[in-house]
């Protein structure tokens, strides 16, 4: 056998004990695999029904935000009289905002009570999911779990602490909700103009003859495109973020390995490594801001296209 | 792991990379294009300050739609091998 193959397969072992950072990164961002979920229920129709991370952020995001701003309309409406304090008008800011700054400029006051609770849901809903990925809960909880209390691997808890990510930096998540998207422009269309007339509204009367067989497939490839780019759009956001500070941070341990020496990593961590993962972390509080506002936004552009067809 | 093998990974990592810095190059161009305008804008007719920016955002966000668009596409080259 080769000498030197047979080195390269004593190294193997140690090799495996490297500190990997696509594997860190990966493992963070991606979704628990399906063999391991965090709840295992059985398939039906071919699908599984198992609850993964992801899933359960997005039940967290869901039933946090319906118990707490229901609980908070309830109290404002019983004390019908009183003026909004504290974090009602927080919420009454957001449903302003929403309407006013969103819905109305791009859909039109004829409309927008149509289609402001829908925009709103969909703000707040990814809002909370964004915003449910800058805490580190189940970090902290896995350190806890590290040092204090060893949950095992198969409990609830031991396999949570693996969760704690942004649910919409998956892409199936943000395709669900770009399919809402997709579903409430071809809905505002019909409800306006008649379904048919939407559908013939896509393309502009009165060019030439020999333009339509070019024009008609271009103008449904663009009506696919568009929720294509909101997928796309949110959950590369979201990931990225994620990304930028997991191989920011991971210089620590990808220097101490490459120089033998742990003052090498230590030191790269507070010159660089730290600033550098802080800054992003306060650049991340704007992307999360923006990226529900964006979504918002281009749906409700979307809408007011459909709607407004000024052909 | 061939020569072959190894040669057309080493390939595809760098024509990632490659379509990483050029979608970064258009988005910088026109975003630093977009700010120009703007800021000329805003500078002759100070009252149109809210209008302007109003007007400005969905083209950001539509450049900034496809420029993420390109990075995916880099991101799913090095992913689907």
């Amino acid at each position: 056998m080769n000498p030197v193959f047979v080195i390269a397969q004593e190294h193997v072992p140690a090799a495996t004990d490297a500190f990997n950072a696509g594997e860190l990164i990966m493992g963070h961002v991606s979704n628990s695999s399906l063999a391991h979920p965090l709840i295992h229920l059985p398939t039906m129709m071919g699908i599984d029904f198992s609850v993964t991370k992801h899933v359960f952020m997005i039940w967290l995001v869901a039933a946090s935000l319906f118990v707490g701003l229901t609980a908070l309309v309830r109290r404002a409406i019983r004390q019908p009289a009183s003026i909004p304090g504290g974090s009602m008008n927080v919420l009454e800011l957001v449903v302003e905002f929403v309407r006013d700054g969103i819905v109305i400029p791009s859909i039109g006051p004829k409309w927008a009570p149509t289609w402001t609770p829908l925009l709103l849901t969909v703000f707040v809903f990814i809002l909370g999911s964004n915003l449910i990925g800058l805490f580190p809960i189940f970090d902290v909880l896995g350190l806890l779990s590290h040092y204090v209390f060893h949950f095992s691997d198969q409990s609830f808890l031991g396999k949570v602490i693996h969760g704690g990510t942004t649910p919409t930096g998956n892409f199936n998540v943000t395709a669900a909700l770009a399919v809402v998207t997709f579903g409430a422009i071809i809905l505002a269309g019909s409800m306006a103009h008649g379904f048919v007339q939407h559908w013939k509204n896509l393309v502009p009367k009165g060019m030439p003859a020999a333009i339509y067989p070019l024009l008609i497939p271009l103008e449904i490839m663009g009506m696919l495109v568009r929720p294509f780019a909101l997928t796309m759009r949110l959950a590369a956001n979201m990931t990225g973020g994620h990304i930028a500070i997991l191989a920011i941070l991971s210089l620590v341990f990808v220097l101490t390995e490459m120089m033998h020496t742990a003052v090498a990593g230590v030191g790269i961590g507070l010159v660089f490594s730290m600033p550098l993962a802080v800054a992003i972390s306060a650049l991340e509080i704007i992307v999360v801001l923006v990226q529900a506002y964006v979504f918002t936004l281009l749906s409700a552009v979307f809408i007011g296209m459909a709607i407004h067809a000024h052909h | 792991m061939g020569e072959a093998a190894g040669t057309a990974a080493v390939w595809q990592y760098a024509g990632a990379a490659i379509g990483m810095g050029l979608a970064v190059i258009g988005a910088g161009i026109g975003i630093g294009k977009l700010a120009a305008g703007v800021a000329d804008g805003v500078a002759r007719q100070p009252s149109a300050h809210s209008q302007i920016s109003a007007a400005t955002n969905l083209p950001l966000f539509l450049l900034e739609g496809v420029a993420i668009l390109a990075l995916v596409f880099c991101l799913l080259i090095v992913l689907l091998k």
